[in-house]
């Protein structure tokens, strides 16, 4: 018991004895301020070593040719996408972006951290020990939301002009793939797992990328959802024109399906509408880079067809 | 043998609190920890503010749920019996997943106080199905029922919700991730029930004789099961609240305990308290050092160290 009362004891002195701000202000010129999903976040150094918890975070660093020395990859190199682990130096692992290491993140001695809203929000506090955090959306993120987060990135690591220059060029080649793209047709993104397959609906983030390509989401029924969970026969009555699909396995549940009767009353089966393309680039990456690549798989997708 | 198993039991907790805080992702050697509680040192959120904090939590919570296993065991008069026998922490995940499928961008903070409801709504609901006077087998049964359904209820809602079944899988398999002083000090008030507990143990030895036999040892039967049943739903629900369901500990540690110790409450308590805390320091110092950097949830963890064991234990007494 005299145990139990000493751990009583000393966990309420420690607790008391927490004092919060986790980093000062000095005056050194740089003062860089934003706004993240926690209220005002201000930085007054350009920071060096940067980690990042989502793979949305990698690709705006490398967008502006900064590299973190620590990211949530899921110890999979593989999960950032090929022309972004190009662009940056190695970086070392620190673990599921559902559940990252946060002593792996410590020994790092970060000065920056960035993380999703989504996600981490329940080691904020422990994150904000480690280092300032930059807390933003990411996983539940809309690409509108997302080339704002990249926005606020680009600002707090000092590279506010950098970043609105990459965004603007961004825009630019959305805007050059659009042209390129027939417009107005309905293209629905999905992806397919072993047993089930997810539809990305207008909220989700490839929503946004195609309708920033000036092409039409499939109406996708309830919109409540950025992922709709979807059986064979849902999937024909949404009946989409394209049909875009990341197969996270192989085979996935879409080869099953197409031994059915029913696939073949889709329009987009009828027509050879169907497309794979990279799961990860489509779903997980989200960013500019990802979604830059993500146009030109279309104009491949729709090249192909004429 | 009984009373050697204790100071042995103590030797390996004490061993296993000082390799909690060593090893993970990154080891350190002792003297390093010694000097991760200084202010400013290198290590200090490793040391202090992320390994101590999780290591004593992880002690905690593992004594608190072995503690309420023996004490349902006790009062049900079956081995089999455990916490989730009585819905308890079925009943948070419910709440818990409730409240992540439905109000995603609300504040995660409220995660505790949302399961500790439900854990106690899902208790209130068993006491008032069962009545005070009711069998234990009826007790057990309603409740083994209301679990299941609380089961089913989980189920659908994650899948009519897919997108939340992520976060809802995590905090449903138990983990000590991410947990730290702020846990350990919205566990420390339900501390109290330990002695509660401890001061129980007599009269539940005479429980153990059987009803007719501990009223005419003037136990009040009835009183005693409900008290011993309120303290177990306490513990269970502040544990769950605070790491989510952690699997097979509440069952497994008692059952262990009493092949060491035997059956005398007076030993048999503190003794499983020390044997849970042993078992999830153990299972979560494997889910931190196994993969590292990836952390696994400790709850699966000691469902692989504690079924398989379980089973051979059974298989070995027959």
């Amino acid at each position: 018991m005299k145990r139990f009362f000493a751990i009583t004891l000393s966990t309420l002195i420690l607790c008391l004895s927490f004092s919060a701000p986790a980093f000062s202000s000095t005056q050194n010129g740089i003062h860089n301020s934003v706004e993240d999903s926690k209220g005002t976040f201000s930085l007054d150094y350009t920071p060096k070593r940067i980690v990042v918890l989502e793979l949305s975070f990698v690709d705006a660093l490398a967008a502006v040719g900064v590299s973190p020395v620590g990211i949530a990859d899921d110890k999979d190199p593989e999960r950032i996408l090929k022309e972004i682990r190009d662009e940056i130096e190695d970086w070392t692992s620190v673990g599921t972006r559902s559940q990252p290491s946060l002593e792996t993140i410590a020994s790092l001695k970060p000065d920056l951290i960035i993380a999703d809203i989504s996600r981490h929000e329940g080691v904020y506090a422990d994150l904000q020990k480690i280092a300032p955090t930059l807390i933003l959306p990411s996983r539940r993120a809309t690409y509108e939301e997302n080339l704002h987060a990249t926005a606020i990135i680009g600002k707090a690591i000092g590279k506010d002009k950098e970043m609105q220059a990459r965004l603007k060029l961004h825009a630019q080649r959305m805007a050059d793939f659009a042209k390129q793209l027939p417009e107005g047709k309905e293209v629905q993104f999905g992806v397919a797992r072993d047993d089930a397959l997810f539809l990305h609906t207008a909220d989700s983030y490839a929503g946004g990328v195609i309708r920033a390509l000036g092409l039409k989401n499939a109406n996708t029924g309830r919109s409540d959802d950025a992922y709709r969970q979807t059986s064979l026969e849902q999937f024909l009555a949404v009946n989409p024109d394209y049909f875009i699909v990341g197969h996270y396995v192989t085979p996935s549940i879409i080869d099953k399906w197409k031994n059915e009767p029913l696939w073949s009353v889709l329009k987009a089966a009828k027509n050879k509408h169907i497309y794979s393309v990279n799961p990860n680039t489509w779903s997980r990456c989200r960013g500019i880079i990802s979604a830059e690549t993500m146009g030109q798989d279309l104009i491949r997708v729709f090249s192909a067809n004429q | 043998m009984a009373t050697r198993s204790l100071p042995i039991l103590l030797l390996i907790l004490l061993g296993l609190l000082v390799a909690n805080l060593m090893f993970g992702a990154v080891s350190l050697p002792f003297k390093h920890i010694i000097e991760g509680f200084q202010v400013g040192n290198a290590n200090y959120f490793t040391i202090h503010e992320y390994r101590f904090p999780r290591t004593i939590l992880a002690m905690l919570v593992g004594a608190m749920m072995a503690l309420a296993g023996a004490l349902v065991q006790g009062v049900i008069r079956n081995p089999l019996a455990s916490p989730d026998v009585l819905g308890v922490s079925h009943g948070a995940g419910l709440a818990a997943v409730f409240y992540m499928t439905f109000f995603p961008s609300a504040d995660i903070s409220w995660l505790p106080a949302v399961a500790l409801i439900g854990s106690l709504i899902a208790a209130l609901m068993l006491w008032w199905l069962c009545g005070q006077h009711s069998s234990t087998i009826k007790l057990a049964i309603t409740g083994v029922a209301l679990a299941a359904l609380y089961a089913s209820c989980i189920d659908f809602l994650m899948l009519v919700k897919p997108l939340e079944i992520n976060n809802a899988l995590l905090w449903l398999t138990g983990s000590l991730w991410g947990r730290g002083w702020n846990q350990l000090a919205m566990l420390l008030p339900w501390l109290l029930l330990i002695p509660c507990a401890l001061w129980l143990a007599k009269p539940l030895n005479l429980i153990y004789l059987g009803d007719d036999s501990a009223i005419s040892l003037g136990v009040k039967a009835s009183t005693l099961r409900l008290v011993s049943l309120a303290i177990a739903v306490g513990l269970t629900a502040s544990c769950v609240a605070i790491c989510g369901p952690i699997g097979f500990l509440g069952l497994v540690a008692p059952h262990l305990t009493r092949k060491l110790v035997g059956g005398r409450h007076q030993l048999l308590l503190p003794s499983t308290m020390l044997v849970g805390a042993i078992l999830l320091l153990l299972a979560d110092l494997a889910a931190r050092t196994i993969d590292p950097p990836i952390e696994l949830p400790a709850g699966i963890m000691t469902a692989i160290i504690g079924a398989p064991y379980f089973l051979w234990l059974l298989f070995r007494t027959k």
